[in-house]
C-alpha cells in the first residue's frame, strides 16, 4: 500500500512523503521531493526554488514501483534501485564496491561519526533525535560486525571480478553458484547501506524542519527515527543469522554417551528440551528416528525441525552436553555425570547444490525385520534403513506409519547427511560447516547442567549461566543460543 | 467370537462399543448377501466428543503403563509387538483421536507431562470410555492396531480396514514399485490397458496401481483397474476406499472368486496382480495372535503347501493377459518363488518371458513376475 502526503512547505515548494507499507512492518522512507508532482503523477516539473540541501535525498525509483518517468531531470549519481527483501520493500541506493564513498549528511556527519560522537542514548520514549540517531548508528555498527562487513567487501570484489570473466558461463554450474552468491551478498549489503542512508536523510530532514520551523515535518522525522531505532534491534538479531544455510530447516540428532540408563535418560531429556524449544518457537517438530534405551531414555534419536532459521539457531547447540545429578536409576543415590552429543544438519533448499544420489548406490533394508514376514506377520513396524554404499552413510526412519513414508523420510535424512559430508569436505572454503555426530569428540563439551549439589546451567563457550535448570530443560534456550551466536560473531571486533 | 463378547462385557461401561466388532466377524463368516456397511476410520469421524485435559492425561498414563507392562512377552510368545512398538501405536492412536487443530499442542502437553490448564476441554473423535475399551482389546486381546483405528497407512495411502479384511502388509508395497519399475518403464503402453487385482481385500493394490497408471499415462488414455474379492466385507471396504480416493471411474470392484468375474476381459488384460493367501495350512495355528485370531483366514490359508491359490492364478493368468501383459504375485518366500518359477518353466514353457523373482526390503524373495509372450 502506498499513499502520498502533499504538503506545502514554507518556501512554496511541495513536499511529498511517500509511505510504503507491508503487512509485517512499515518500512517507510520519507521522500521530500523538491518538485511538483502533477495530478496524473507521471510528469513533473522541476521547481527551481528548491533547496539545494535536498538534492542529496532525491530518489528516482524504477521497476514496478515506478512513480516518476525515467527521463528525470535529477542527477544520475543519486539513482536508487528498488529491491525486495524478506521484510518488505525498501529503498536501496545503488552502489558498487568501487564507489564506496561514505554517505554523509548535508553537514558532513557519517554513521561512524555519529556512533563515536558519544551522544547520550536516552530511553526510546524520550523524543531526542540525537539519542535515536546514536542508538541506530551503534546498531548499524553491530550489524556490520556480525555480517563481517570487511570480509563481505573483499568477497564481493572477488565475485565481481569472477563475474566479469568472459568465459564464466563455460561452466554453468559454477557460474550459477557465483552469481547466486554475488546476488545474495549484494542484497545483504544494500540493505545495510539503505538503512544508513535512511538514517542520514532523516537527520537532514530534522535539521531542515528546525530551520524552517516546520513542526509537522519534525515530528514525522522523529517518528521515523524511532521506528528505525526499533527496527534496528530486529536487524541486529537478523544479522546473527546471516550464514549461508541459516534460514534452512534442520535435523537435530542426540546420542547418549557411555553410562547406560542414566545417560540414555539424559539424552531423552536433551531431546525433549529441543522439542519444546522448537515448538515454542513455532517450528514443526517430527520424530524421524528413535532408538529407545532398554529401561529408559534413548540411545539415539533424530528430529526434524521445520521452519525459517531453524538451522541458524540450532547450530549453536552442536557439541556435548553434560549432566550432573543424583541418578534416579542408582539405588545407592550417588551423584552421576553423563553426556549427550548433539549434532545439527541443515536441510538445504532446492536452490542449493545438493549431492546427486544414484539409486544403484543404495541398499534399502527393512530394519529389525525377522521371521517369515508377509501375511505371517501383522506389525505396525515398517522401519527402513538406507545405506549409501560408497560412503557407508546410513539413515533410518521408523516413526512414519507406512514403509513408503519411512523410506521417503530416511531418504531425506540420507540426502542431508550426504550434503553435510560434502560441506565438511569443502570446510576450508566454507565456514558454515557443522559437525556430524561421528565427528563430535566427547571432549567437546559446550554446556554443563548441574542439578546437584547446586543448581546451574553454564555454557562453557560464553560463560553464560542461569540458576534455573528446569526452565532450560523445558526449552528456554534462546538466551543461551543468542549469547553464543553474538559471542562467536562479535569477537572479530578489532576487524572493523 | 464368544471370547470377544465376554471381553466386551468385562469392559463394563463400554460394552456397547463392542457390539460392532462381533457383527463384522459374522459377516465375514456367513458371507450373507446383506449389504455390508463399511466402518468409518477413527481419524475421519467428526470430533463430536470431548474430555478434559486431565481425563485425557489419565487415560494416556494408563494406556502407556499397559503398553509398558507387555515388555517383550509377546515377542517371546509369538513374535508379537513389544512395549516400544505399542507405545508408538499409542501415539498414533492419539493422533487419530484428537481433532487436528489443537493436536500438536495437546500431544506435546501429554508428552512433556505439562499439568497446566487441566480443565481445558479437548475435542475427540470418540468417547474416552471407548478408548479405554479399545486399548484394552489391543493389549489383552491382541486386536490388531489397524482394526482399532480402522485404517492402515500403506504407501502414500490411508486405507480403511476392519475385521473381515486383510490388513495390507508393508512387504506388499513393493509390488507397486514392480508395476512402475518393471512393467510401466519397460512397456509404457501397459499404462493405458486394463489391470486386475485379484483378492483385493482393502483395495490397496488396486488403488495404488490406478494412481501409478495415471502418473505414467500419456495424454487422456489412462488405464483402468478391476478389483475382485470373494468376501462381501472386502468388496464393501474396497469400494469405499476407492470412493474416498475419488477413483470410482477408474477402479471397479467386482464380487467373485479370482478370474470368475473377469470373463468379459479375458485375453485383454495388460496386467494381473495379486496377494493371494499363501500360508501353508499347518502354519496357521502358530501365527502371531494379531493375525491368527483376528484376520480373515480366507485371506491367509493357502492350502497344505500354501500354493493352492497361487497355482490357480498361474494356470489362469496366461489366458487372461494379452500378449506383452505383465503379472506379479506375492508369495510366502524363497521356497514358493522357486517352486512357481520352476512350475511355469516346466508346464508353460512358451507362455511367458522375462520371468523373475523380486525380494522385499527384508531381503526375502517375495514376488514372482513375468510378461505374457
Amino acid at each position: 500500500m502506498s499513499y502520498f502526503i502533499f504538503k506545502r512547505s514554507s518556501n512554496g515548494s511541495f513536499c511529498i512523503s511517500q509511505y510504503i507499507r507491508t503487512k509485517t512492518r512499515a518500512l517507510s522512507s520519507l521522500h521530500p521531493l523538491d518538485n511538483f508532482l502533477d495530478s496524473n503523477q507521471n510528469s513533473k516539473v522541476f521547481d527551481p526554488g528548491c533547496s539545494s540541501i535536498l538534492h542529496n535525498s532525491l530518489k528516482k525509483p524504477f521497476g514496478s514501483f515506478s512513480l516518476l518517468p525515467s527521463s528525470s531531470l535529477l542527477g544520475s549519481q543519486n539513482q536508487h534501485s528498488l529491491r525486495l527483501n524478506r521484510k518488505g520493500w525498501i529503498w536501496a541506493r545503488e552502489f558498487g564496491s568501487q564507489a564506496a564513498i561514505e554517505p554523509r549528511t548535508s553537514d558532513g556527519l557519517t554513521v561512524d561519526g555519529i556512533a563515536s560522537s558519544k551522544w547520550t542514548i536516552l530511553e526510546e520514549s524520550e523524543s531526542d533525535w540525537k539519542s535515536h540517531a546514536a542508538a541506530i548508528a551503534q546498531s548499524i555498527q553491530v550489524i556490520k560486525r556480525r555480517l563481517q562487513w570487511k570480509k563481505l567487501m573483499v568477497r564481493l570484489d572477488l565475485l565481481s571480478a569472477e563475474l566479469n570473466k568472459p568465459d564464466l558461463w563455460n561452466d554453468p554450474v559454477h557460474a550459477g553458484k557465483i552469481s547466486r552468491e554475488h546476488g545474495s551478498l549484494m542484497g545483504k549489503m544494500k540493505e545495510v547501506k539503505a538503512f544508513e542512508q535512511e538514517l542520514l536523510e532523516h537527520i537532514d530532514m530534522i535539521k531542515l524542519a528546525r530551520e524552517e520551523d516546520d513542526t509537522e515535518l519534525e515530528s514525522e522525522s522523529m517518528k521515523a527515527l524511532l521506528r528505525m531505532r526499533r527496527d534496528s534491534k530486529d536487524k541486529e538479531l537478523e544479522a546473527l543469522l546471516a550464514g549461508e544455510h541459516d534460514s534452512c530447516s534442520c535435523y537435530i540428532e542426540v546420542q547418549a554417551g557411555a553410562g547406560g540408563t542414566e545417560s540414555m535418560d539424559w539424552a531423552a531429556m536433551v531431546m525433549q528440551m529441543y522439542k519444546t524449544w522448537a515448538q515454542r518457537r513455532g517450528y514443526g517438530v517430527t520424530v524421524v528416528d528413535e532408538m529407545p534405551g532398554e529401561i529408559a531414555g534413548i540411545k539415539r534419536a533424530t528430529i526434524k525441525v521445520d521452519g525459517e532459521y531453524a538451522f541458524g539457531y540450532a547450530k549453536a547447540e552442536v557439541g556435548v552436553h553434560r549432566l550432573v545429578r543424583i541418578s534416579p536409576f542408582d539405588s545407592g543415590k550417588r551423584r552421576h555425570t553423563s553426556f549427550a552429543a548433539v549434532a545439527v544438519i541443515p536441510i538445504l533448499g532446492d536452490g542449493s547444490s545438493r549431492v546427486q544420489i544414484n539409486e544403484s548406490d543404495l541398499r534399502i533394508e527393512r530394519f529389525r525385520a525377522g521371521g517369515a514376514g508377509g501375511q505371517h506377520v501383522n506389525t505396525t513396524e515398517s522401519a527402513v534403513r538406507i545405506v549409501h554404499i560408497p560412503t557407508g552413510v546410513t539413515a533410518t526412519c521408523q516413526n512414519e506409519r507406512s514403509q513408503h513414508q519411512n523410506k521417503a523420510s530416511a531418504m531425506a535424512v540420507l540426502q542431508s547427511r550426504l550434503d553435510q559430508l560434502e560441506m565438511a569436505r569443502q570446510a576450508q572454503m566454507n565456514s558454515q560447516h557443522t559437525q556430524s555426530l561421528t565427528e563430535i569428540s566427547w571432549g567437546n563439551q559446550i554446556r554443563t547442567y548441574v542439578l546437584h549439589p547446586y543448581r546451574l546451567v553454564k555454557d562453557l563457550r560464553t560463560n553464560y549461566e542461569v540458576s534455573d535448570p528446569d526452565s532450560v530443560l523445558e526449552g528456554d534456550l534462546d538466551s543461551f543460543i543468542l549469547s553464543y551466536l553474538s559471542a562467536s560473531l562479535d569477537k572479530g571486533e578489532g576487524e572493523q | 467370537m464368544l471370547k470377544l463378547r465376554s471381553s466386551g462385557l468385562s469392559c463394563g461401561v463400554c460394552a456397547k462399543f463392542q457390539i460392532p466388532i462381533p457383527r463384522c466377524f459374522m459377516n465375514s463368516i456367513t458371507t450373507s448377501s446383506i449389504d455390508v456397511k463399511p466402518k468409518v476410520p477413527l481419524y475421519l469421524r467428526p470430533p463430536s466428543f470431548s474430555a478434559s485435559l486431565s481425563e485425557l492425561t489419565k487415560w494416556h498414563k494408563w494406556a502407556k503403563n499397559l503398553a509398558s507392562s507387555v515388555g517383550s512377552s509377546f515377542i517371546n510368545l509369538d513374535n508379537g509387538p513389544d512395549s516400544t512398538l505399542l507405545r508408538r501405536e499409542l501415539n498414533w492412536l492419539l493422533q487419530d483421536l484428537i481433532e487436528l487443530q489443537h493436536r500438536s499442542v495437546i500431544l506435546s502437553k501429554l508428552e512433556s507431562g505439562n499439568n497446566e490448564n487441566p480443565d481445558v476441554s479437548v475435542a475427540l473423535r470418540a468417547p474416552l470410555e471407548e478408548m479405554y475399551c479399545v486399548w484394552r482389546q489391543r493389549i489383552e486381546k491382541r486386536r490388531p492396531f489397524q482394526y482399532v483405528v480402522g485404517c492402515e497407512h500403506w504407501r502414500d495411502l490411508v486405507l480403511s480396514v476392519q475385521e473381515g479384511v486383510l490388513i495390507p502388509r508393508p512387504e506388499t508395497e513393493v509390488i507397486i514399485d514392480l508395476v512402475e519399475g518393471v512393467a510401466l518403464n519397460n512397456a509404457p503402453e501397459l499404462a493405458q490397458g486394463f489391470w486386475a487385482d485379484l483378492g483385493t481385500g482393502s483395495g490397496a493394490i488396486a488403488i495404488a496401481t490406478a494412481r501409478a497408471l495415471a502418473t505414467h499415462a500419456h495424454g487422456d488414455a489412462c488405464g483402468r483397474v478391476i478389483a475382485t474379492d470373494l468376501s462381501p466385507v472386502a468388496v464393501a471396504v474396497a469400494t469405499s476406499n476407492v470412493q474416498r480416493y475419488g477413483l470410482q471411474d477408474v477402479v471397479e470392484v467386482r464380487k467373485g472368486s479370482w478370474f470368475e468375474p473377469l470373463k468379459d476381459v479375458q485375453g485383454k488384460l495388460a496386467g494381473v496382480l495379486s496377494n493371494p493367501p499363501y500360508i501353508p495350512s499347518g502354519d496357521i495355528s502358530g501365527l502371531q495372535a494379531e493375525v491368527g485370531q483376528h484376520e480373515p483366514i480366507l485371506a491367509l490359508d493357502g492350502g497344505i503347501s500354501g500354493t493352492n491359490d497361487l497355482l490357480h492364478l498361474i494356470d489362469g493368468v496366461a489366458s487372461m493377459l494379452k500378449p506383452g501383459g505383465f503379472f506379479a504375485f506375492e508369495t510366502n518366500g524363497e521356497k514358493q518363488c522357486k517352486f512357481l518359477v520352476e512350475y511355469i518353466e516346466n508346464e508353460k514353457p512358451s507362455s511367458f518371458r522375462d520371468m523373475n523373482i523380486a525380494s522385499d526390503f527384508a531381503g526375502i524373495q517375495r514376488f514372482v513376475m513375468g510378461f505374457r509372450r
